[in-house]
This record gives structure tokens, C-alpha cells and sequence, in this order.
């Protein structure tokens, strides 16, 4: 579902980023690069830095020092108008409690992500239908978040992430609110997302969500990497 | 409740912005009704008290010496409550080395009395012939060429009279009086009785008692009369034009601030569920925690209106010295039940909006206030945000205008101050441009195109010598013939101005004498008609009211040793309460051989002023072209006052957006960060909330239009009342349809500037921390 980039290139790239909070470090001298179609799986315990380092390849926030490329854009030279920009194009992202609107439909919810980019409404309901399809959700399209499961939502926002065909898909402990089953079903997603070229980047407390859907775990500790390892999927 | 105060001081503190917003809007609102309410309670108390304390004259009357004797007028003076006179009167020429001038004088054994007791507040009263007492306030400011104490001064021809005291009479019976002996002397032409009644609360009661106190009089005896009720109408004159629109913005003001009360509450309570659920967890009651949510606003609310109080007795003093510095103004100010009113009256409002949304953080469940999310409820207006977001409007807009339908209660309360807003622009506008084409009228600004001075009045011989005034060289026939002829010109009107005494009252007047084209000088007859004969003036409506009159009354002016009957023909519309306007025909029945010393004229079309002027002054040089009408200050106060409180309701009515805004977005930052994460660019993010809020305006100024005319058409007339002025009706048609569509813009402005500054803080606030939370 990429573009542009082709497999084996680094689509994100961090040198030497740390990020102060006041007093408290949360990354320290961060350096790594994760290519086209991996699923990386960021783990640690909290307060490690995970968080702060999506956030960091979302351009939600700003390292103190260090670099941040992400599919050639250097964020650190983007303004928040390039920085919106960059988002709505390249990146895709989850959350644990999925930030749905409230106010809109499951299909416009969706929708917006497109409409936002100067698609026009017909055009945006019409991506966002294929995408109900294909993740098993089109009879729940006009129904509003708080009638939907929490798996449901979270397939709903799996394709509001997917609408732009994001260059990476960032998910932010995408099962940490669902129960068992439902959790299954988001993990089965990511990874036929990735099986068909979706470059991930999981945050997550969640072992098996990792060796289930992740091709490289990277282990963090007070804000720096302390390992990495190689995973052999389990599916 | 030792543990609500610090819970309650707690939550002012973490809404800053809010209690802010309370505390000003509050301070703002309270003043205005303090000043209102002060100016309503005390506009005509210093005249009440001066005029109780002398036993002031209610009814001040002169009679014709040649038609009715002292003993009748003494007979027929049984039926009033307490009398004092008869006292022979005059009006007499005055010689103090300065201009001519003129002084009603009356002969006056004793300052005491049952009626217009004066106050002897230096040297003291007359006790022989050639002693003169003059009527001055303290307060009046002694400058260069004032009268003193022992000076001398000559009256009528060659009377020399030294000035042996000062005297103040509230009922201003004369403006000076000197012994029955000396008046005797000075040949009196009038008999002056003042009287009080046992009712003279209105005209009607004060016309009773002159009926009582004039039967049986011969006919055409009574020649003047002056009632205390337009001298305290007229001393109430300048407070009482304030008062209703200070009380209309006063009220508005208040309204917003108790709609901005209430959402804020409001919404402290739907954002706080978490924190109501958290103190009952704790074990705070429920009375406890309505307590605490109703201390949130009240702390506010007291310094605010404690401030207002404050500053609204401050302006109110101000306004009042100045208007009756002439009645002993020191240490007038706003009365304490005033004050009292607005320290209690204002927070207990406050608290009162409040109640409800405390109410309902009393009865929330812990259980259910702590599970509780700040979102909206689903299902709620979603049929309107599912067909905005099937419009061609760019989504950021749709969005926004979809936003208020999520929380109708406040969207309603945010609308509603809109609409305050724009009823308070509305109201504003009509009120300026009412007073100021009324102004503009009265003053008659720009109704000629050139005014030359003629030289003297009178016929006296020109001054001579450096530095003397030029003077016409020409005839006053000659000069009106020349400005005529002299091409260009398309009416000229000539005047001669005279002071003159109305008999009966003691202000002196200025009577202008018309001839010509008087008809183009810009004067506006608002009833009757003009002059059209000798023995015939036109007044304003301030003269009428001041002296009790009517068209079609008949008054006499006294100019010198000369008198007139004139009968009142017309009512013009001009603002003067000493401003007469007559025809030449009745000045050659006062000073035949006055000539005229201002010559008003229009010109044609096109034509050149300043080649007319010279044209004109290259024949008699003695012309001189003068300044023309300006428009008076009072108004220009007035309009000044009314554009202050208008921005300062308009600030209060941004406010309530602003904070409904504030509220908005905080309840909505993980919607706004969810936005951003997925590209909304700040700008999108700006435009989403200012349009949210800009709808909202586009109503507020639909609905606040009409209502804002409505004030407009009750509060002008009110004012006019006040100010002793009449406004013609076409005058309060000040709303062109024009002017009605860019007035629905300032809702939409209200509505854009209170929303502006926290959809840019929203658009730019770091979204990281929301988004990756619950």
C-alpha cells in the first residue's frame, strides 16, 4: 500500500533525537531507521520514550535535538502547516482508545481523512466503502462510534489511518482497549496489512501482538534503545 | 466547609481565563448600573434639598403695576400655604464698566421670610438706599470682571449702588435686590409675589394653585410666571439624558453577564463530571459540591462587582457635580442603597445563573460523574453533521458549522449574548445617528454657506483707535443690497441679536431678529408656523418646557425701558432654553433703529466662496466673514459615552463567545488533536472554530436587529424628554436597509473576534500528550 518508497528502502529515519520534557529525558540520543514493508514493534515499560517516539516520526511533536526523516521529509524543517501536510499524506495512525468523532458516522469518519486533502465528499464516502469491505465492517458504515464494539472501532480507525494509503502505519497499543477476541481480530488485520507491503510501526506493551505481528522488536529503557531482535512470525 | 473554600479557590485558579471573563464582564455590567441607578436616584436630589432648605418659591409671579394694586394681590394670596411680596421689580440697565447688561432687581426689606429664604453668604443684606445685594452661588467662579464686595455698580441711567453683599435664591427670584426704598426710587414696573401651595407636585396642582391665588385679579394683571417644577426640570436636565441609555446598556450588560455565568458553569460542570465524581468520592456532599462550583463564579463575581461599584461611583459623582455644581454639589454622589443594591443584588444574580449547573453537579452520582467521558453524548443533531459533510463546503467549514448543534444548551446561551451584542451595536448606532442629525439640525451646522458679521449692534459710535474692530462702511440696507446683488448669491438673511428679559423669569435671553430669508438659515418648524408679523416669536421646545408655556401663549420681553407683548407663533427645532427668534417688524417695537450685525447667506451652485467674500469685501471692507454654526459638546459627550459602552458590550458579548470557544475547545482537544494527527493543517483548525462561532453571529445578528431598534425607538424619545428637547419623528428613522446589513455583520464580528483567539490557541496547542491519553 506504499508508494513511492520500495521495499528494503529506510522510510524512517531518526539520528542522534533526544526529547526533554522540563527536568525529565524521555529520548536520549535515539538513532534508528525502519524500512519499507517492516513491521516494527516498539516495547518497554512506561515512561521508556514509545510514546514520545511516534509521536516524533508523526510530527505530532518535536525532538530537542537530533533529526527526524521520514519518507525523505526532514521534519525538522517542515512548519506546522508542512507538518499537518506531511501527516495527512504519509502517515497513518491508531490509537488505543481511537479517537473517533463522536458527532460522525463510522463512514464519515473515515471520509473526513480524504475530504481534508480536497476530495470531494462523493469521492471520499466511495474510498471509504472499499475500505469497509475489505476490513469486514460495510454494514456498520452509518452507525456512530459509541454504537460500535471496540473492535469495530478500531477497524474504523484502521481505515480512516489507511485512507490517504499512508507511507507508514503507526499504531499506539492498538489492542490495549479491546478485549481478547477483538484484539485478535486488529492483530490479524495489521498483519495482512503488512503482508501486503504496509510498513508498521507498533508501539505496544502487548508481547504477543509483537512476535504475531512484528518482523523486528525494538526494546526501550529510559528513553534509549536497550535491544533489538529479528522475529519469526508466529501466523 | 473548611474543605469547600480551598476546592472552590482551587477551581478559580486552574480557570483563569474564565474567572477572568466573569470578573470583567461582571466589573463592566455593574458600573453601568451604578452609574444608571445613581443618576436615576440623584438627578434632581441637590435641587430638592437646596430648594427645601430656603423654602424655595413654587410658583414665582409678576403682575402688572398699572392693573392691580398691593393690597389686592396681598388679599388674593390667602388661598397659597405660605406668600411672600408683594415686591416692587424691575428690570434695569447696568453699568459696570464692561458691557451693557441687564439685572432683574427687586425690592426686599429682609432676606428671611416664609418663602425664598436667601442664603446672605457674604457681607450682608441691604439696609438703605444705595445698597445692592447681588444673587450669586458660592459656587460660581470669581474671575476677572466679576463684581466684588464693596465695588460699585450704576442701574438705570445714574443710580450709583455699592454692592454690600452676596445672596443665593435656589427659586432665582431676582438677580439682585436692593431696599423697598431704593427700588421705590428706581420707579418699579412690575410687582413680584412668590408663593408656595399645600400641593404643587404637578402642573396641574401648581395651575390650581395660580388659579387660587389670581381670582379675582383684573384682567391682563399677571404678565409673567415662573414654576419650580421647569427649573427643577431644568436642573435634572443633563443627568436625566444619560439615564436611559445607561439603563438600557446597564441591563444588557447584565444580561450578558449572567448568560456568560451560566455557560460557564455549565460547562465547568460537563467538563469537570470527573472531578464532581472524585469529591463525592472523597465525601464531600452534595450540597458540598454544588457550593464549590457556585463559589467558582461568586469569587469572581464579587471583586468584579465590588470594582464596579467602586468605579461606577466614581463616574456617577463626576457626572453629577457637573451637572449641579450650581445648587451646592459638593459631596453629592450615588446613594448607599444604590450601592448597597448592586453589592448584593449583582453577585446574587450571578449566583443565580450558576444554580443550575451546580444543581446538577449536586444531584450527579459519584459512580456515574467519575464513568462519565466530556464528550458529547452521541445521536445528538448527527442528521445535521451527516448533510454538512455531504456539502461541497470545504470539510474544515462544514465541521464548524456542525459544531454548535453538539451542545444546543450552550450554543443557545452563547447566541443569546450575541444577541445582546448586537441589540446593544443596533441600539448604539440608531442612538448616534438620531443625535447627530438631530444635532445637526438644532445647530443648524452647514445650513449656510457664509456668515459675515455687520459690525455693531445698537447704533452707538464705532470704537476708534488700534486694534478696534473693523465696522461696515455701508448702511444695513446698503450691505443686504450688496450681498444680494453680488453675484452667487442665492438667499441672505439679516439679523440683529438683543438680550432681552422675559417678565417673570430672571435668565436673560437672546432674541434674534429676522428679516430677509430667514426661512433658509436652517431653522426647522416642528409646530405652528413662522413669524409673519410684528408682535410674534418662534421658541424651542426647551424654552417652552423651561417656562411652562405653549404655542399660542402670549409672554412679555423687556429690553431696556422698553416692553413688547409677543405672542409664541412657532416651536423651531434648535436646543437653546434663551435663544428667541422674532421678525424685524417686532424689533422696530424695541430698537427701531437697530441695524443689523449677521448676515447669513446660501450661494448657488458651484459658485466660488471665496471670490464671493472677497466681492463682497472689496465694497464695504467692513464685512467680515465669521465662523459658522458648530455643533454643541453635549452631544458630541453623549456620542462619545454611548461608542464606549457599545465597545464594551461588544467586548462582553466577544467574551461569552470566547469562553463558550475556550470551553468548546477544551472539551473537544482530543477530537482537535485527532484532526491534526490525521493532516488538519492549524489554519483548517482555526477555520473550523471561527466558523462554528460565526454561524452562531450570522443569527445572533438577525435576531439582535429588531430588538436593538425596539431599544432605540423607546430609549431616543426617553432621552430627548431628559434633555428638555423634542426629536421629530422622521428622526428616529435612522435604519436604511443598507445600514441593516452591515449591521448583521456585527454579529459575525462579535462572533469572529471572540472566537479568533482561542481557535488560533487550539490550532497550535501540542496534541501528542491528548491523543496517546484518556
Amino acid at each position: 500500500m506504499t508508494e513511492d518508497v520500495g521495499n528494503g528502502q529506510a522510510v524512517v529515519q531518526l539520528t542522534a533525537v533526544r526529547k526533554e520534557y522540563g527536568e525529565s529525558v524521555a529520548l536520549d540520543g535515539v538513532s534508528l531507521e525502519i524500512h519499507a514493508g517492516e513491521a516494527v514493534a516498539v516495547m518497554g515499560p512506561s515512561g521508556s520514550g514509545k510514546s514520545t517516539l511516534l509521536s516524533m516520526v508523526a510530527g505530532l511533536d518535536r525532538p530537542t535535538s537530533g533529526s527526524v526523516v521520514v519518507h525523505g521529509d526532514d521534519l525538522g524543517t517542515l512548519d506546522e502547516k508542512g507538518l499537518a501536510l506531511f501527516r495527512r499524506r504519509r502517515i497513518g495512525m491508531i490509537f488505543q482508545f481511537f479517537n473517533l468523532l463522536d458527532d460522525l458516522s463510522a463512514l464519515d469518519n473515515v471520509a473526513l481523512a480524504a475530504q481534508l486533502t480536497g476530495t470531494s465528499a462523493s469521492q471520499a464516502r466511495k474510498r471509504a466503502l472499499e475500505l469497509f469491505e475489505e476490513l469486514g465492517i460495510a454494514g456498520r458504515r452509518n452507525t456512530y462510534p459509541s454504537q460500535l464494539s471496540g473492535g469495530e472501532r478500531q477497524r474504523v480507525a484502521v481505515a480512516r489511518a489507511l485512507m490517504n494509503r499512508p507511507a507508514i502505519l503507526l499504531a499506539d497499543e492498538p489492542t490495549g482497549a479491546l478485549d481478547t477476541k477483538a484484539g485478535e481480530q486488529v492483530m490479524d488485520l495489521l498483519l495482512d496489512l503488512n503482508q501486503i507491503g504496509q510498513t508498521l510501526l507498533l508501539v505496544t506493551h502487548d508481547q504477543q501482538l509483537a512476535t504475531r505481528c512484528a518482523s523486528r522488536v525494538i526494546e526501550f529503557v529510559d528513553g534509549q534503545i536497550a535491544g533489538e531482535r529479528s522475529l519469526e512470525r508466529t501466523s | 466547609m473548611s474543605a469547600v473554600w480551598p476546592v472552590s479557590r482551587a477551581a478559580v485558579r486552574r480557570r483563569r481565563i474564565q474567572t477572568l471573563v466573569i470578573g470583567v464582564v461582571v466589573l463592566l455590567s455593574t458600573t453601568m448600573i451604578v452609574v444608571a441607578l445613581g443618576l436615576l436616584a440623584a438627578s434632581s436630589g441637590p435641587f430638592d434639598q437646596a430648594y427645601t432648605k430656603q423654602h424655595g418659591a413654587q410658583l414665582l409671579a409678576s403682575y402688572d403695576r398699572t392693573k392691580v394694586t398691593d393690597a389686592q394681590l396681598t388679599d388674593a394670596a390667602r388661598s397659597a400655604a405660605a406668600v411672600a411680596g408683594p415686591f416692587g421689580q424691575a428690570t434695569v440697565d447696568v453699568n459696570t464698566g464692561g458691557p451693557a447688561t441687564s439685572l432683574v432687581l427687586v425690592g426686599r426689606a429682609d432676606p428671611a421670610g416664609t418663602v425664598d429664604r436667601l442664603n446672605v453668604w457674604k457681607g450682608r443684606w441691604a439696609d438703605k438706599p444705595g445698597e445692592i445685594v447681588l444673587n450669586r452661588n458660592p459656587t460660581d467662579s470669581t474671575g476677572r470682571g466679576t463684581p466684588t464686595l464693596g465695588s460699585a455698580m450704576t442701574v438705570a441711567g445714574n443710580n450709583k449702588l455699592t454692592i454690600v453683599g452676596f445672596a443665593y435664591s435656589v427659586s432665582q427670584s431676582a438677580d439682585a435686590w436692593v431696599t423697598p426704598a431704593q427700588m421705590t426710587a428706581l420707579k418699579p414696573t412690575s410687582t413680584q409675589m412668590l408663593y408656595r401651595f399645600a400641593h404643587a407636585a404637578t402642573n396641574a396642582e401648581l395651575t390650581a394653585g395660580q388659579n387660587g391665588v389670581t381670582a379675582g385679579l383684573p384682567s391682563g394683571a399677571l404678565i409673567g410666571t415662573q414654576s419650580y417644577l421647569a427649573l427643577r426640570a431644568a436642573a435634572a436636565g443633563e443627568p436625566n439624558t444619560f439615564v436611559p441609555f445607561l439603563m438600557v446598556f446597564g441591563w444588557l450588560g447584565l444580561a450578558v453577564a449572567v448568560l456568560i455565568v451560566a455557560n460557564v458553569v455549565s460547562g465547568a460542570v460537563v467538563a469537570g463530571f470527573k472531578h464532581i465524581g472524585v469529591l463525592k468520592a472523597l465525601g464531600f456532599t452534595p450540597s458540598q459540591v454544588m457550593v464549590v462550583y457556585l463559589g467558582m463564579v461568586s469569587i469572581p463575581a464579587v471583586v468584579g462587582c465590588a470594582g464596579g461599584v467602586v468605579l461606577g461611583n466614581i463616574l456617577a459623582t463626576s457626572l453629577l457635580t457637573r451637572a449641579f455644581e450650581n445648587y451646592g454639589a459638593e459631596g453629592i454622589g450615588v446613594p448607599i442603597w444604590v450601592d448597597v443594591a448592586a453589592l448584593l443584588g449583582v453577585p446574587a444574580l450571578v449566583a443565580l445563573s450558576a444554580l443550575v449547573p451546580a444543581l446538577r453537579a449536586r444531584s450527579l452520582s459519584a459512580a456515574q460523574a467519575i464513568s462519565a467521558g466530556s464528550a458529547p453524548q452521541s445521536g445528538r443533531a448527527l442528521g445535521v453533521q451527516r448533510w454538512l459533510g455531504g456539502t461541497r463546503l470545504p470539510r474544515s467549514v462544514s465541521l464548524g458549522l456542525g459544531l454548535p448543534f453538539a451542545r444546543p444548551g450552550r450554543t443557545a446561551l452563547t447566541l443569546a449574548a450575541v444577541v445582546l451584542g448586537v441589540t446593544s451595536v443596533t441600539f448604539a448606532v440608531g442612538l448616534g445617528k438620531s443625535l447627530t442629525t438631530y444635532q445637526t439640525a438644532a445647530s443648524r451646522v452647514g445650513a449656510v454657506d457664509v456668515t459675515m458679521f455687520g459690525g455693531l449692534k445698537g447704533n452707538g459710535p464705532p470704537p476708534q483707535g488700534e486694534g478696534a474692530p473693523p465696522v461696515a462702511k455701508l448702511t444695513d440696507a446698503q450691505d443686504e443690497a450688496l450681498l444680494r446683488s453680488t453675484p452667487g448669491a442665492s438667499s441672505v438673511a439679516a439679523s440683529a441679536e438683543v438680550p432681552m428679559r422675559m417678565v417673570g423669569a430672571s435668565t436673560d435671553l437672546r432674541v434674534s431678529f429676522y428679516r430677509g430669508d430667514f426661512q433658509q438659515v436652517g431653522f426647522r418648524i416642528i409646530e405652528g408656523k413662522w413669524f409673519d408679523g410684528p408682535g410674534q416669536v418662534v421658541v424651542s421646545e426647551r424654552f417652552l418646557r423651561q417656562h411652562g408655556l405653549a404655542v399660542g401663549d402670549t409672554v412679555v420681553l423687556q429690553a431696556q425701558d422698553k416692553s413688547v407683548r409677543v405672542q409664541i407663533v412657532g416651536k423651531a427645532l434648535y436646543n437653546s432654553g434663551d435663544e428667541v427668534l422674532s421678525n424685524w417688524q417686532t424689533l422696530a417695537l424695541v430698537a427701531p433703529n437697530q441695524r443689523a450685525s449677521i448676515y447669513e447667506i446660501t450661494v448657488k451652485p458651484g459658485t466660488d466662496l471665496d471670490t464671493y467674500v472677497s466681492a463682497v469685501q472689496a465694497k464695504d471692507s467692513g464685512l467680515l466673514e465669521t465662523d459658522g454654526q458648530d455643533a454643541g459638546s453635549f452631544v458630541t459627550i453623549v456620542l462619545a459615552t454611548v461608542v464606549l459602552l457599545t465597545l464594551m458590550l461588544g467586548t462582553v458579548a466577544a467574551l461569552g463567545v470566547f469562553n463558550t470557544v475556550v470551553l468548546n475547545t477544551r472539551e473537544r482537544r482530543r477530537d482537535l488533536g485527532m484532526l491534526k494527527s490525521i493532516g488538519m493543517t492549524p489554519a483548517q483548525v482555526t477555520v473550523m472554530v471561527v466558523t462554528s462561532m460565526v454561524a452562531l453571529g450570522a443569527i445572533g445578528g438577525l435576531l439582535g436587529i429588531p430588538l436593538g431598534m425596539i431599544a432605540h425607538r423607546v430609549v431616543v424619545p426617553a432621552m430627548a424628554n431628559g434633555a428638555q428637547v423634542e426629536i421629530p419623528s422622521f428622526m428616529l428613522n435612522v435604519y436604511p436597509a443598507s445600514l441593516l446589513a452591515l449591521l448583521i455583520l456585527a454579529g459575525i464580528v462579535i462572533a469572529a473576534a471572540g472566537a479568533y483567539v482561542p481557535a488560533r490557541a487550539a490550532a497550535h496547542t501540542t496534541i501528542a500528550k491528548v491523543l496517546h491519553n484518556e
